[in-house]
């Protein structure tokens, strides 16, 4: 004898029209449909249970009303595909309606999707948390600040780190890796050079240009040579130097030690028993403190280049007249003023690639979160430490 | 086409860095079939391999997968033939930005939307069938020790329920019982999954526990092709140095 069974009226989804519900019928349902027959429950699976059709799966299962309390069989024989999430699925849908696996009957499965199932009831497991958590604020908070602490314990190390090893290398100058060195002048000031003196000349137009216009209404055209002099000199060139060679060289040097040490080739220095710090921190330190002063020297002459050449096209400064003038009202000392901020700049930058490039964990977004820091640390520095100086040193002549 | 055959590769040659890599491979995989690729290093195993996924081109030769010439099949298609199959890199490639289960649930949520129960439930089964266990979902790839990660990378290969697995260098860099363990989870996967697999392998204990057929790339060429067992029997001598450095140990 068997009895057919409706959906219960209580199911969360409503019946869709086309699909007789009545009592008496078969509930026909895409999917799966149940029949009472005798003690037991059967339950028709058709069509393609497969990762595709997950929703509409789940839905059909959620419409079907099972009575825990009788025997359940599976029928498989209509099923023209199975999958392993697909099984999952009514395997885990059972389980929550109290009919846990060992309680099933299968039956009409091909032998391929018997041991499917059998494979995803043995290994399958109890959902637990969902698997994006979110950090509360008490959490991020800690976590911020113990990131704060862990950076300044490590920057403090790294630190105290380098300057052992300049200890060292002055004890012993043999220690020196002169031909990292070397490659590491080339790279950060030869390579350089087109794109400092570019900026530079360029900022020089600029500033003489709108600073022109001003004076222009005063007819003190010449007076331009004492504001683009001092303005250059002291400020520009230092500054879009140090900019310049943050991004680029800074940069560099934290996406190059981060992938080295992804790649643990800095354990690999440690392990032949040379220091990282010898081979690879002071190179670059030593490099860069050089080479950003010589750039900033270029710097101001590219700047005033690019100055002199708009004085004599636009305001009738000849650059005779232009040179004369800089002679008399740029004195040497804000020059060199200028240039003594570069060494500290590049001290800043080169530490800050530096440690950023150490501290890189084993991972590719670590090297691109490091290098991004790098940039924007170092530019903050230097313009912290320009004020700084600016400070310390107000006085113009 | 030939029918039942997922994988064909048809002489297929290949010239990287001025010389020929492969000098005429043909190989077809049928469906069910669990295949290994093996050779002396540099022999181009998983430059083929590469080339059967379509990451690059053979320089002569056709490959078709699921019967369709990979050379004249829009991107499109390759596309939609490329999620009929899962890859495991050698060092696993999980993203390192996203946790495991991330990683596992990125392929899915690509193609189709669920609700994050499904979700949660699907990465979960996922992660037991590759042997991972649950807390290892929260955690980062680089957070995990090698094992774990080959495991997690299989999880995300198997997230879109391919019928194709091909897997490069499996068991590379895993200890002997970590090894084994994946071989067995594999096979099992294999026949339950009713999986095709083509795998390029170093382990000679992967090619006796896991394969029905070893496909030997010697000199750019095939040289012996059939179940490992026979393979092993074949008078080369390349083959009989490889199969009698097990005996040595």
């Amino acid at each position: 004898m068997s009895v057919s069974v409706e959906t219960s009226a209580d199911s969360p989804v409503p019946a869709r029209p086309g699909q007789p519900q009545s009592a008496g019928l078969n509930a026909m349902q895409p999917y799966c449909r149940l029949e009472t027959r005798g003690e037991g429950t059967l339950l028709h699976l058709t069509g393609e249970w497969v990762l595709d059709r997950l929703p509409e799966l789940n839905a059909a299962l959620g419409r079907l009303a099972i009575d825990p309390l009788r025997p359940l069989t599976i029928d498989g024989s209509g099923l023209e595909r199975l999958d392993s999430a697909a099984a999952n699925r009514l395997i885990a849908h059972l389980d929550g309606v109290g009919i846990p696996f060992p309680m099933l009957s299968l039956s009409g499965f091909s032998p391929q999707a018997d041991t499917l199932i059998h494979l995803v009831a043995g290994r399958r497991s109890i959902c637990t948390a969902p698997p994006l958590r979110r950090r509360g604020m008490r959490r991020a908070l800690g976590w911020h600040v113990f990131k704060l602490g862990r950076a300044t314990v490590s920057s403090l190390a790294f630190l105290g780190q380098t300057g052992h090893a300049v200890g060292r290398l002055l004890a012993r100058p043999a220690l020196m890796r002169t031909r990292e060195l070397v490659v590491q002048l080339e790279m950060v000031g030869v390579r350089a050079l087109p794109i400092v003196v570019m900026m530079s000349y360029l900022i020089g137009v600029v500033f003489a240009y709108l600073l022109g216009i001003q004076v222009q209404k005063f007819g003190a055209n010449v007076f331009v040579v004492d504001g683009v002099g001092l303005a250059i000199t002291r400020e520009l060139a230092p500054l879009i130097t140090a900019v310049l060679v943050a991004g680029r060289s800074g940069a560099a040097f934290t996406a190059h030690l981060g992938a080295m040490k992804v790649n643990q080739e800095i354990d690999a220095i440690s392990v032949l028993g040379l220091s990282p710090w010898q081979v690879l921190v002071l190179p670059r330190l030593i490099a860069i403190v050089l080479m950003l002063p010589l750039l900033t020297a270029i710097a101001d002459v590219a700047g005033i280049l690019g100055a002199a050449q708009v004085a004599s096209w636009h305001l009738g400064v000849t650059p005779t007249t232009f040179f004369d003038r800089l002679q008399e009202v740029l004195p040497l000392k804000t020059v060199v003023f200028g240039l003594i901020k570069a060494p500290v700049f590049a001290l800043a930058i080169g530490l800050i690639a530096c440690h950023n490039g150490f501290t890189v964990q084993r991972d590719a977004r670590s090297v691109g979160l490091n290098t991004t820091a790098t940039v924007v640390h170092s530019i903050v520095a230097v313009i912290l430490i320009d004020a700084a100086f600016a400070v310390a040193y107000p006085e113009i002549k | 086409m030939t029918g039942g055959m997922v994988v064909e590769v048809e002489h297929v040659r290949t010239r990287l860095g001025g010389r020929w890599v492969h000098d005429g491979v043909s190989f077809g995989i049928p469906r069910g079939q669990v295949a290994a690729l093996i050779g002396g290093s540099g022999t181009g195993k998983t430059v083929l391999l590469r080339e059967i996924v379509g990451l690059e081109r053979p320089t002569e030769g056709r490959i078709r997968l699921f019967g369709e010439d990979l050379a004249a099949v829009s991107q499109t298609r390759l596309d939609a033939l490329r999620r009929r199959f899962g890859l495991l890199f050698q060092d696993g490639a999980l993203f390192s930005n996203l946790s495991v289960a991330e990683n596992v649930a990125a392929p899915v949520q690509e193609r189709l939307r669920l609700s994050n129960a499904l979700m949660c439930e699907l990465v979960n089964l996922k992660l037991s069938l590759v042997g991972l266990p649950l807390e290892a979902a929260y955690k980062r790839p680089s957070e995990l020790s090698g094992g774990m990660r080959k495991r997690a990378a299989l999880a995300r290969a198997l997230a879109l329920e391919p019928e194709l697995l091909f897997l490069d260098e499996p068991t590379a860099g895993l200890d002997p019982i970590g090894g084994r363990d994946f071989d067995r989870t594999l096979r099992v996967l294999a026949d339950s999954l009713g999986l095709t697999v083509l795998l390029t392998t170093h382990d000679l204990d992967t090619l006796y526990d896991l394969t029905d057929r070893v496909i030997v790339l010697h000199d750019g060429r095939v040289i012996a092709d059939g179940h490992v067992k026979d393979v092993a029997q074949t008078d080369h001598e390349w083959i009989r140095s490889y199969f009698m450095s097990r005996q040595a140990n």
